[in-house]
C-alpha cells in the first residue's frame, strides 16, 4: 500500500509540481492519469526515491521514502518514462546487470533472467542486441526486469507511449504478468481500463478525483456530452471545444440549439477530472 | 561511514557493456587507440627516439584519459536518453557503484592499448618494479580522477548533442596541452600549476621525476591524490543521482 501526505515538490525555478496531495492507493493495480506536466512523473520519481520532496512524506508498504529509501530500493523496481535499454547489449545482459545491482547472484540473475524472458515471449532474442528489437519489445524487456526482479511494488511511468496499437496491447498482456503491486501512470484511458483496479486523475499538481472506473463512469450516470465551438461560461475548454455534461433528458432542447450532443466514454472521465476548467 | 562496494554489478556491468561491446563493436578499439598510438608515433619521430620514454609514459596516460573522457558520452547518453541512471538509482546500488561500472567498462577498452605499450616499455626496457608500481598507482588516480570529469561533464548537460563537442575540447585541455608527452621543464613553473587542473598534468610531472627523465616533485602525488579525492566527490554531488 502507498500512502502519500502532504506531499509537495517546489522545483528550483518555482514550478510547483505537487501541491500537497494526500492519498492512499490500495489496489493491485493503480493507474494515475492527467495530462502532461500534471505531476505524474514527479510523483513517481519521488516515490522510486530518486526524487526530494520539497516537504510532506510518503510510505510504500510501511516505509518511509525519506529514511527507509535503502529498503524501498530492494523492494521496488521503478521504470523511466522513455527508458530506452542500451542499444547494444542483449536482452538476457540487460537482467543480468539489472539483477546484479539488486543484489542478486549471478547463478539467481541468470535463473530469473531465463524464466522472465520465457514468461515474456523474448527468450528467442535474448541474445540479439536490443537495438534489433521492435518499441514493443523493448518495453517488454523493462517488464521483464520486474517480473525477475520479484519486486513486491513496480511502478510504470507511462509503459506505452509512442507505441503503436499492436506493441500496446503486448506491453499490456506483460503488465498482467506481474504478480506484484503496480503503480502506473498514463494518459491513455483504454490503458488504465485495461489494466488498473483503481483510478486517480491528477491535474496542476493536485489530485482530483479518485475511485474505480465503476465509481468514477457513475458520476456520469444519465448524462450526455453536449459539444460548443462558441465559448460558453463555466464549460470546459479544450482547445476550440467547450464541453458540458448534461441530463439525457435535455438533449433534444441542446441539439435543437445547434450544440453537438453524444454518447458519454471513459474518455469524458479524462476531459472532466483530468484537465482543468476554464470558465 | 562503511565504504561497501556491490561487486556483482560492478563486473557485470564491466563484463556485458566492456568485453561484450567489444565484440559487436570492434570499431571502439581502434578509435581509443588511434590518439594515444598516433601522439606516440609523431613524438617518437620527431624526436628521433630520444623522447621514446616520454612517449611510452605519455601513451599510457593518455591511453587511460582519453578513454575515461569518452565516458562522458554514455554517463549523459545513460541519464538523459535512455534514462538507464534513473532504472537503476532505485536498486541496491549506489551512484559510485554505478560510475565504477561505467569505468570498469571503458577500461576494458583501453586494455589493448595499455598492453601495446607495455610491450614497448618491456622490449626498450623503461621501466624497474618501483616504476611499473608508481605507474600503477598513478593510472588508478588518472581513470579515478577523469571518469568524475566525465560524469561532472554530464550532469551539468541539459541535451545530449553538448556532450560531444565539449568532450573534445576537454580532450584538448586534459589529454594534448598536458606535459604528456614532452619533458615538463619545458614548460614554465606557473604553467605547470596551471595545467595541474588537468590530473594529467600532475601524474605526468611525477612519472618523468620517478623514471629519472626530470627532477621529481613529489608535490605532484599530493596534488594527483587531492584532484582524485575532489573530482570524485564532485562527480557524486553532480551526477543527479538523487535529485532534490
Amino acid at each position: 500500500m502507498i500512502e502519500l501526505q502532504e506531499l509537495e515538490k517546489v522545483y528550483k525555478n518555482g514550478q510547483v509540481a505537487l501541491r500537497g496531495i494526500s492519498a492512499s492507493f490500495k489496489g493491485r493495480v493503480t493507474s494515475i492519469i492527467g495530462r502532461n506536466g500534471a505531476g505524474k512523473t514527479t510523483l513517481m520519481r519521488i516515490l522510486s526515491t530518486q526524487l526530494i520532496p520539497t516537504s510532506g512524506s510518503a510510505t510504500i508498504n510501511g516505509m518511509d521514502i525519506l529514511h527507509e529509501q535503502d529498503r524501498i530500493r530492494k523492494n521496488l523496481v521503478s521504470i523511466p518514462q522513455e527508458g530506452r535499454p542500451i542499444g547494444l547489449l542483449t536482452p538476457f545482459e540487460h537482467l543480468k546487470i539489472y539483477l546484479a545491482a539488486r543484489g542478486m547472484s549471478f547463478q539467481g540473475a541468470t535463473e530469473a533472467s531465463q524464466y522472465a524472458l520465457k514468461k515474456l515471449e523474448l527468450w528467442e532474442f535474448r541474445n540479439s542486441p536490443t537495438d534489433t528489437l521492435s518499441g514493443g519489445m523493448k518495453r517488454k524487456l523493462f517488464v521483464a526486469m520486474a517480473i525477475a526482479s520479484g519486486a513486491e511494488t513496480v511502478f510504470l511511468d507511462e509503459p506505452t507511449t509512442g507505441l503503436d496499437p499492436v506493441s500496446r496491447l503486448e506491453v499490456w498482456s506483460s503488465i498482467k504478468e506481474l504478480s506484484s503491486e503496480v503503480l502506473l501512470t498514463t494518459h491513455y484511458m483504454e490503458e488504465a481500463m485495461a489494466l488498473s483496479d483503481d483510478i486517480v486523475f491528477i491535474d496542476n499538481g493536485m489530485i482530483i478525483k479518485k475511485g474505480t472506473i465503476n465509481e468514477l463512469l457513475m458520476d456520469f450516470d444519465g448524462k450526455i456530452r453536449v459539444e460548443s465551438t462558441q465559448p460558453v461560461s463555466g464549460w470546459t475548454r479544450i482547445g476550440n471545444t467547450y464541453i458540458s455534461y448534461v441530463d439525457t433528458d435535455s438533449a433534444s432542447a441542446y441539439v435543437r440549439k445547434g450544440y453537438s450532443v453524444k454518447q458519454v466514454t471513459l474518455e469524458d472521465l479524462f476531459v472532466r477530472y483530468g484537465v482543468q476548467i476554464e470558465s | 561511514m562503511v565504504f561497501k562496494l556491490n561487486l556483482r554489478y560492478i563486473l557485470a556491468m564491466g563484463w556485458y557493456y566492456g568485453f561484450s561491446t567489444i565484440t559487436r563493436g570492434p570499431s571502439y578499439i581502434i578509435a581509443s587507440l588511434s590518439l594515444p598510438l598516433t601522439m606516440f608515433f609523431l613524438v617518437y619521430m620527431l624526436s628521433r627516439g630520444a623522447l621514446l620514454p616520454y612517449a611510452v609514459v605519455g601513451g599510457f596516460i593518455s591511453m587511460i584519459s582519453s578513454n575515461a573522457l569518452s565516458s562522458a558520452g554514455d554517463a549523459a547518453f545513460f541519464r538523459l536518453e535512455l534514462k538507464i541512471q534513473d532504472l537503476f538509482v532505485a536498486t541496491a546500488i549506489s551512484s559510485t557503484d554505478y560510475m565504477i561500472g561505467i569505468m570498469l567498462s571503458y577500461l576494458v577498452f583501453s586494455l589493448p592499448g595499455l598492453f601495446i605499450y607495455a610491450v614497448i616499455g618491456y622490449v626498450y626496457r623503461i621501466f624497474d618494479p618501483f616504476s611499473s608500481l608508481a605507474l600503477l598507482f598513478v593510472l588508478i588516480c588518472m581513470i579515478v580522477a577523469t571518469t568524475s570529469i566525465s560524469f561532472i561533464i554530464a550532469g551539468f548537460l541539459s541535451h545530449i548533442r553538448n556532450v560531444w563537442g565539449i568532450t573534445s575540447i576537454l580532450s584538448i585541455v586534459l589529454t594534448i596541452i598536458p606535459p604528456i608527452f614532452y619533458p615538463y621543464s619545458y614548460l614554465p613553473k606557473y604553467a605547470i600549476y596551471l595545467l595541474a587542473i588537468s590530473p594529467a598534468t600532475p601524474a605526468s610531472v611525477l612519472m618523468q621525476g620517478v623514471m629519472g627523465l626530470q627532477p621529481l616533485q613529489m608535490p605532484m602525488a599530493a596534488i594527483l591524490i587531492a584532484e582524485t579525492a575532489v573530482y570524485f566527490l564532485l562527480a557524486k554531488k553532480f551526477m543527479h543521482w538523487r535529485e532534490k
